[in-house]
């Protein structure tokens, strides 16, 4: 199981595995008490991983066809004219429908990357900071899903 | 280990790792490069909400977005993103093959089959979101 640096006898900026894993790679899970009527909330960690599972699948299939209409195809003239015209697009976003898949395609993939970045800070950056890390990673994801409601609210 | 030193009472086994462990080998390197381009689909995001913040302050700031589509630097950082997420595409059905497992009737549906089913999801959806985004 999991030690602390101190534990181990290593110094405080050494990271060991145990250390940066910790949360994610538990060996163990507590049992249900059992007999009694528990309300139980799926954890937090069980959430954001929700989400960021959510924002691999629409990465992985709706982003890439978005990148291409609006960046490439776009940018090099290969669209109608009237692909992008101002009039079709709002008319297009005022539905409830096409909204709520903005919101997904502009939220999901910040948790996709919020999950992932956090991890990376641990594993490719070497940084300890747990809590900090995991907070400012979600975070960003929070205010940018915010931000999307806030604006295609306003649309 | 002496018995005399204070705690730990036991020995704990804690490998040291490198700080670029993972520049070391190949499947490690792929690994990282994976949870690195993540960062391309937080850039999206972020230029889908330039996007929608432009369209909802009106006709003037849409066309401005617009031309900013169409700066050769933005170009380049789409393509990058294409790239990117296109990685991601690959890798993330690669793994999704891997932890899926569908029983039909006592046999497991080989993963090529759910792979199929992947891309098949991918271009089917990509056919429909160009449809709505060019023609409707």
């Amino acid at each position: 199981m999991a030690t602390t640096p101190d534990e181990a006898g290593g110094r405080e900026d050494e990271l060991s595995w145990g250390d940066v894993l910790d949360q994610s790679d538990r060996l163990e899970v507590r049992p249900r008490p059992r007999g009694r009527l528990v309300l139980q909330l799926p954890s937090l960690e069980a959430l954001v991983w929700a989400l960021f599972s959510a924002g691999g699948f629409v990465t992985a299939i709706l982003v890439p066809v978005h990148v291409a209409v609006l960046g490439i195809a776009f940018a090099a003239g290969w669209l109608p004219r009237s692909a992008l015209a101002y009039e079709r697009i709002v008319h297009l976003v005022h539905n409830p429908l096409t909204k709520l898949y903005l919101l997904a395609l502009v939220a999901l993939p910040l948790f996709h990357w919020a999950h992932r970045f956090r991890f990376a800070i641990h594993h490719q950056f070497g940084i300890g900071w747990k809590r900090l890390a995991a907070t400012a990673c979600y975070g960003t994801a929070v205010i940018g899903t915010a931000l999307a409601v806030v604006v295609l609210l306003r649309i | 280990m002496k018995r005399t030193e204070a705690p730990p009472r036991y020995p704990v086994y804690v490998p040291k790792v490198s700080r670029i462990w993972w520049l070391r080998t190949g499947p490690f390197r792929r690994f990282a490069a994976r949870e690195i381009t993540s960062m391309f689909a937080a850039i999206f995001s972020v230029g889908m909400l330039l996007f929608l913040f432009a369209l909802s302050r009106g006709r003037a700031a849409y066309d401005g977005f617009l031309h900013w589509l169409k700066l050769p630097w933005v170009i380049a950082l789409s393509a990058v993103i294409l790239g990117a997420v296109l990685y991601h595409t690959a890798t993330w059905f690669r793994l999704t093959t891997r932890i899926i497992v569908i029983r039909l009737g006592g046999r497991t549906v080989p993963t090529v089959v759910i792979a199929a089913g992947l891309v098949a999801a991918l271009l089917g959806a990509s056919a429909l979101v160009a449809y709505f985004h060019i023609w409707f």
